[in-house]
């Protein structure tokens, strides 16, 4: 074969971006032609406020998911983490801030464990992290029945507060999303994860921890989930143990929809943001004319099959 | 089928084929042409248009220029269906069998004797498979599944599959790259089989000295032009490489490096066990030596490899790394200690298909272009540049994928890899594997110079003029022990093979001091 001349090429768009882009695009132009209020400030930051629990979930099914693994313990870990954070404070206000921090590390712990089992055992990562799942269901459940607890009002800033004129919750997701991506483009880790998606058994022959690296992405959607946590608890003021139940198929949603190849490998946070506002604008949009919760399930639910059935043709397995 | 005395009818004859691709034209002009009862070899580097050249015959591609003539009448076939009623069965690399299912339902696979109710008749289903496999001369459970059979066998039910039918023309796309020198042998005696009940067969292969033993004529072909067609028993295997490749066979091999006896080897295996594949193995690996691990496919050569990389575990024996005891392997652990292992398996063990090239060579020891975890990407690129510029490879740039990349060049960006991570030794388990002639020469000249440079090299492979042309010493195995050692003029290919099928080694040699 001849050498192939020529410049090399340094980006590629996905055509999963272009195609998301357009339908968010698409959403915005429907809904400022439906009603006059959706596009007022108001109605945007409200968007991204509700968005933030989202942003969070996905981010974390993000990175499970580029490293080849899927992970079906975040409705169960945010659900924990509202209860226990809320349950744990009480009134105490200043307990807030070290409960939020134990929060905190208590998801980044059990996504740890997921993490360790799956790449100790070989189990697959569905059956691990639904298995977590029902056994932190079942102590939150124990250790609570009904919504639970009691945190300072100042905690609301989370979900409700404004910087500089935007939600803070929209800024932490947005802060968030740059994190991660940094960590995917810029750093060895982030290699590394695409590697072990790719191609598990390439990577670890060529010298890479694989085990290190499932523990780590895990370990970060168990943080994420509980971040989640945290949010819903400032916008409830109180813990819900049902709060997350729809949460983990939701969180794998924008995944999909944002160009992340099921089973690993390939795919990236941006598609992921973009995923979030296009789930979020169309939830939005739905209150708008007035549509019940139960529809917007159902809407979720053909929304994830077609994002598989048009980008996924090139997932592996799963 | 009436072979006449008289010079054997034409089966297939192609005239001034061309087809193009976008920016390639993959043949140009080419005229081909086999008979009934003859074994036609096709030759030719990657990328010279084999592949197309078949796909034309067996339909799935139309031709844009010429004509196909089979067995007398001018054809065009409009679907690959078409081509195979009419007698055209081509057998593909990777068998299109189905694993779960039965020999006797593969090979009847779409066309499975009915009853009168309509329902698949199965003593009639199993009677006519093994009257077919009787027709092949393969004894083989009608009733076994076909995913427990070996590649051999599968193999031998995709001909079986291609004798349900009135079969004219049998194409074979290098059968013998996945089954080892005995299974290749039996292979051989169905192909002369079917020759003697005249149907026409095209044969592809990397391997010439297979040319040799089993074709009647050969055809090379280059860059989409056809070279030659000649008798077999016309030509020599310097004159076919050098229609292949345009240089001779005495430039493949380089020289080969001294016989190095040197006392402290810079990697020492000894009493090596790794149930039930590898029983006991022990040698030693001296700086700048070029040693080969030879035996049949499952004597356990792959696995003391993976042993001593890591990433398979092993039950006993220890493993030393220039004086160090290097006992609990990890393949961190093995590169960090200087040790590269570039795998049999390109594609499952070693590229990273969805990355670039430039992460592809960076993989071993990204630590080199990371400041506290964060990547420095244009060193990377630059560092990349660099290999892909020093080993040739042709690839558009650091920055592409690797996936659609020719066998060859993809073997030599593993190479780059390789050489850039490790510093002491090297392991390469079938180093020229699916790769084309010229690479191969290349490939060679590498692990030379790596040599050259001071680094230990083991040279796994299954082609034994590769081993007799690059190593100037050879241990063997058979069924997972040493059988023997080789060393310099001694190192001949019926030497090796009489080690490698030995039955009962009185006694295991024991490794040079």
């Amino acid at each position: 074969m001849p050498a192939i001349a020529g410049p090399a090429r340094r980006f590629t768009v996905e055509p999963a971006l272009i195609v998301v882009t357009l339908f968010l695009a698409a959403l915005i132009a429907v809904g400022v032609a439906v009603s006059d209020r959706f596009a007022t400030t108001r109605n945007l930051v409200t968007v991204l406020e509700q968005a933030a629990p989202l942003g969070f979930v996905a981010m974390g099914q993000t990175l499970v998911i580029l490293a080849g693994g899927i992970d079906f313990s975040i409705g169960a870990i945010v659900a924990g983490s509202t209860v226990f954070l809320a349950g744990l404070v009480n009134g105490h206000d200043d307990l807030m801030l070290p409960a939020l921090a134990g929060v905190l590390m208590l998801g980044t712990v059990v996504g740890l464990a997921n993490g360790i089992v799956t790449s100790r055992t070989g189990v697959h990562p569905l059956i691990v992290t639904l298995g977590s799942a029902a056994v932190l269901n079942g102590l939150v459940l124990l250790y609570t029945l009904q919504p639970t607890g009691k945190v300072p009002v100042w905690f609301e800033d989370f979900a409700f507060g404004r910087a500089l004129g935007l939600p803070i919750s929209g800024l932490v997701m947005a802060a968030s999303f740059v994190v991660v991506g940094l960590i995917l483009w810029k750093t060895s880790l982030g290699r590394a994860i695409f590697a072990v998606g790719g191609h598990p058994e390439a990577a670890r022959l060529s010298g890479i921890r694989t085990d290190r690296v499932t523990m780590f992405v895990y370990a970060a959607s168990g943080f994420f989930s509980a971040l989640a946590g945290a949010y819903f608890v400032s916008r409830m003021g109180i813990g819900d143990p049902r709060v997350g139940e729809s949460l983990t198929l939701a969180s794998i949603t924008p995944v999909l929809v944002g160009g992340t190849m099921l089973g690993g490998g390939r795919g990236g946070v941006l598609g992921t943001l973009l995923g979030v506002l296009l789930i979020s604008v169309l939830n939005n949009l739905l209150n708008y004319i007035n549509v019940s919760t139960f529809i917007q399930w159902v809407v979720q639910g053909l929304i994830i099959i077609a994002a598989v059935s048009i980008f996924g043709s090139g997932s592996k397995r799963l | 089928m009436v072979a006449s005395s008289a010079e054997p009818r034409v089966m297939i004859a192609l005239e001034g084929i061309s087809k193009s691709f976008p920016g390639v034209k993959s043949l140009d002009g080419v005229s081909f042409d086999a008979k009934a009862g003859e074994i036609h070899a096709l030759l030719g580097e990657n990328g010279a248009g084999k592949s197309t050249l078949i796909k034309i015959i067996a339909g799935a591609y139309v031709p844009d220029e010429g004509t196909i003539r089979f067995d007398g009448s001018e054809r065009a076939w409009a679907s690959p269906r078409e081509a195979k009623d009419a007698g055209i069965h081509v057998i593909y690399q990777e068998l299109l069998l189905f694993p779960e299912l039965s020999v006797a339902e593969n090979i009847f696979i779409g066309n499975a004797p009915r009853d009168r109710f309509g329902f698949v008749d199965h003593s009639a289903m199993l009677r006519g498979a093994e009257a077919i496999l009787g027709r092949v001369g393969h004894q083989l459970d009608p009733r076994a599944k076909v995913g427990s059979l070996s590649v051999a066998d599968q193999q031998m039910v995709e001909i079986a599959k291609a004798l349900t039918s009135d079969i004219k023309l049998l194409v074979l796309d290098e059968p013998t790259a996945v089954i080892s020198g005995r299974e290749a042998d039996l292979l051989f005696d169905r192909m002369k089989t079917l020759r003697k009940a005249g149907v026409c067969l095209i044969y592809i292969s990397h391997r010439l000295e297979e040319i040799f033993r089993i074709a009647d004529r050969v055809t090379v072909l280059k860059d989409g032009r056809h070279v030659a067609t000649r008798n077999v028993a016309e030509i020599d295997r310097d004159t076919l490489v050098t229609m292949m490749v345009g240089r001779s066979l005495s430039d493949i091999f380089p020289a080969k490096p001294p016989l190095v006896s040197e006392p402290a080897p810079v990697l020492s295996v000894r009493d090596l066990r790794m149930p039930p594949r590898v029983s006991n193995v022990s040698f030693d690996l001296h700086a700048g030596e070029i040693l080969g691990l030879a035996g049949l496919v499952g004597a356990g050569r792959s696995e003391v490899a993976h042993a001593i990389f890591g990433s398979i575990p092993k039950e006993s024996g220890t493993i030393t790394i220039c004086g160090i005891a290097h006992n609990i392997p990890t393949p961190r652990a093995s590169i960090d200690a200087g040790l590269g292992f570039l795998t049999e398996d390109r594609k499952g063990e070693g590229l990273l298909m969805l990355l670039d090239a430039a992460a592809n060579i960076s993989a071993p020891a990204l630590q080199e272009f990371a400041h506290f975890g964060l990547l420095n990407r244009s060193a990377e690129i630059k560092s990349a540049s660099d290999e892909i510029a020093h080993f040739h490879i042709a690839v558009r740039g650091p920055t592409t994928g690797v996936k659609a990349l020719s066998g060859g060049n993809q073997q030599k960006i593993l190479f780059a890899r390789w050489t850039r991570a490790c510093h002491r030794i090297l392991i390469l388990d079938e180093p020229t594997r699916g790769v084309d002639v010229g690479a191969k020469v290349e490939i060679y000249r590498m692990i030379h110079d790596l040599a050259a440079a001071g680094i230990g090299i083991l040279v796994i492979s299954s082609e034994l003029p590769e081993l007799v042309g690059l190593c100037s010493r050879v241990i063997v195995m058979r069924e997972g022990i040493v059988t023997g050692e080789v060393c310099g003029e001694a190192v001949t290919e019926t030497a090796i093979m009489r080690l490698a099928t030995k039955d009962a080694p009185a006694a295991v040699p024991s490794p040079v001091a």
